[in-house]
């Protein structure tokens, strides 16, 4: 036995024909569900303007949510750190933390769309520094009682959060990175680093080298909590498992490579690719077996030991995304737990 | 409009308090409101609350809409300088939805240094801003795809992220003080949100403000009018004074420190009177009948059909918070529906 933990990632996005009050009520029931069956977190994206899909937006979601899955840990996976000012976000994850009972894990990263940059009135190239000090401002907002420190686009004087968080000494920040130059910072800057559902296997082969070296240059421990994104599910075969998902997968990420997502990726990577090319190498789909196995050659291979599912993306029906919950749950998990 | 009875869960509390207690309270005083038949619950906001702790808004209102399933949830208010309007528009779309329709989006411009620094908002640029925000979050939520150039945003084809669930957004409340942010409140909201601070007297000259300022652009008087006041119930008028006084007195210099009298009207801006004094016109405190009478008076003579009573000054305890919204909900709402 090992003691892997299992979370859960739901984009929360859906077609524009979709009724977004039945895809909610959809919403809790899987939630429910995943706290009965033993996920021990759930994760939620962030993204403004979604086009061309609804989309719920983040806070406000896991706010909610936290209501239904008194037992699970929620992951703000990641938040736009670029776009916001550090006070409120210090400040929101502050009241989660406290009402979700110490619960809340920080993701953040950079963005890439420009249709959110302007909207937030980010000038192109200073994105990694608002970064930055936004996140040095965040964890002092969290450590100190009242911090004085000037940004470039903000002014601490004597600012206070309005409540210490309940995590000591603050939620675990997850940085999101997908080119070398971001996985050094997440290295510098971060617990830990959370890794995407779009790195290909062998790049995460050579890039978690390449973390580690960074964390040896930064003179930290390699994190206590390991964890890695893939999208996945499970069905009597591979073939059937990528017929039934081919529709709703292929559209989530024929719209990440429309907004952008290709840029930033690792040298040599695209998402541009036809829906057979993308997934080899990167999503897991197969029968329990199957990818129990490819899980824990993962845990193998990298020191994973958080593994976060995604298996619901735009226009996907209810009952699939249940069945995919359902079947991870009972069939994969305890394949994996015997594996490792 | 009938009469509505709202709650302003203000829970400001000292900074060694245990917050996680306290949350289980307000859920516990939201859970009572919304049995009690309460019609809303607002939350208002505060950003740097050091030495008070306090929830946030938004993920405050976010949470409490699961424990209080039937009233309404009032932002009140927003302080809409500070904020980016996609990301604002964005959340009550989410909200709305969340909550099958419940939203009510309360904006004001806000008014502590401390916070305006924090959110990169430099002076004098507060009023532009607002005004900027508002007319971009108000297109986000009625047109398909907004582009707009504000002077800290770009709209470029943005949509929002949900569809609303109120026809054609939610109610627009906006919070104004000085005569100018009524006039403004007048041409931007759909409502004037009264606030808590001003005297009687005050708000009477006021609304005549804000009803000239309606008749000059053409619109006609709101069919719901709010107003939020500092409101304590107790079986006697000696027992609610001596137990409300201390409480909404440490509030009012908690107030005083944030620089909220700056922005008030001259005549009503010394709010670190001696209670007695600073009670009068301004707060309704006392028994049953009083307190009702209050309430018929404020309908009456202002024209409000919403009321919003803040209780809980800092450090008021949980028991003394519960037992006055049981007999304002039990003694003094039936008075009033009755006149």
């Amino acid at each position: 036995m090992s003691d892997i933990q299992f979370g859960y990632m739901t984009r929360s996005q859906h077609t524009r024909d979709e009724d977004m009050g039945e895809c909610f009520a959809d919403l809790i029931e899987q939630v429910r569900l995943l706290e009965k069956l033993g996920y021990s977190s759930f994760a939620k994206g962030n993204h403004y303007s979604s086009d061309p899909f609804f989309e719920f937006q983040q806070i406000p979601l896991l706010c909610r949510l936290m209501a239904e899955a008194p037992s699970m840990r929620l992951i703000a996976g990641i938040v736009l750190l670029s776009l916001h000012k550090p006070l409120e976000i210090a400040e929101y994850f502050a009241t989660m933390d406290v009402m979700s009972g110490g619960k809340v894990v920080f993701g953040a990263a950079l963005g890439y769309r420009n249709v959110e940059y302007k909207a937030f009135n980010i000038q192109k190239g200073t994105g990694v520094v608002r970064f930055e000090q936004n996140l040095e401002a965040i964890k002092r907002l969290w450590t100190e009682d009242k911090v004085s420190m000037k940004g470039e686009y903000f002014e601490l004087d004597g600012a206070s959060v309005s409540m210490p968080c309940v995590q000591k000494p603050h939620p675990p920040i997850w940085i999101g990175a997908n080119a070398d130059v971001a996985v050094d910072r997440a290295a510098r800057l971060g617990d830990t680093w959370y890794i995407s559902a779009h790195h290909r296997k062998d790049t995460l082969v050579r890039q978690v080298e390449f973390y580690k070296r960074c964390l040896d240059k930064y003179k930290k421990p390699f994190p206590a909590e390991w964890p890695l994104r893939r999208e996945v599910f499970v069905a009597e075969s591979r073939e059937k498992a990528i017929e039934l998902v081919r529709p709703y997968l292929g559209l989530k990420y024929s719209t990440y490579h429309a907004w952008g997502q290709s840029e930033p990726m690792p040298e040599g990577d695209t998402l541009g690719l036809e829906f057979d090319d993308l997934l080899e190498n990167r999503f897991i789909f197969g029968t329990a077996d199957e990818v129990a196995a490819e899980i824990v050659d993962y845990c193998n291979v990298l020191g994973t030991n958080h593994f976060i599912t995604s298996c619901q993306w735009p226009g996907m029906p209810h009952s699939l995304v249940m069945e995919g919950i359902h079947r991870f749950a009972e069939d994969v998990m305890p394949r994996v737990r015997q594996g490792l | 409009m009938d009469m509505q009875f709202g709650v302003m869960l203000r829970g400001l509390f000292d900074w060694d308090d245990d917050m996680t207690v306290r949350f289980e309270e307000l859920m516990e005083q939201a859970r009572l409101i919304d049995k009690l038949g309460y019609d809303c619950i607002t939350k208002g906001s505060h950003f740097s609350t050091y030495p008070h702790q306090e929830m946030t808004q938004i993920p405050f209102l976010c949470r409490v809409m699961s424990e209080a399933p039937n009233v309404r949830l009032n932002a009140g208010i927003v302080l809409m300088a500070l904020h980016n309007p996609m990301e604002v528009a964005d959340y009550f779309a989410t909200m709305d939805l969340m909550s099958g329709g419940r939203m009510i989006f309360g904006c004001a411009l806000g008014y502590r240094d401390v916070e305006f620094k924090a959110f990169g908002v430099k002076k004098g640029t507060g009023v532009k801003r607002f005004e900027e925000n508002l007319t971009a979050v108000r297109r986000l939520w009625t047109e398909e795809k907004v582009s707009m150039k504000g002077s800290t945003f770009e709209l470029d084809e943005a949509r929002i992220s949900v569809p609303l669930q109120q026809d054609p957004h939610p109610p627009i409340w906006v919070g104004a003080n000085a005569d100018k942010a009524i006039q403004r409140a007048a041409r931007m909201g759909d409502c004037w949100y009264l606030n808590p601070h001003q005297k009687i007297e005050t708000l009477l000259r006021q609304i005549d403000v804000y009803k000239a300022e309606l008749d000059r652009v053409g619109k006609p008087f709101p069919t719901e009018l709010p107003i939020r006041r500092e409101v304590f119930c107790a079986p006697t008028h000696d027992e609610a004074v001596e137990l409300a006084a201390p409480y909404i007195k440490g509030m009012y210099d908690a107030y005083k420190t944030w620089g909220q009298d700056k922005v008030m009207p001259e005549e009503d801006r010394d709010i670190t009177q001696e209670y007695a004094e600073l009670a009068k016109d301004r707060f309704i405190v006392g028994d049953p009948d009083e307190v009702a009478a209050e309430y018929i008076r404020y309908n009456k003579e202002l024209g409000v059909n919403h009321i919003i009573m803040s209780v809980q000054g800092v450090g008021m305890p949980q028991g003394q918070v519960l037992d006055t919204l049981t007999l304002v909900a039990e003694e003094v709402m039936p008075k009033v529906r009755a006149a």
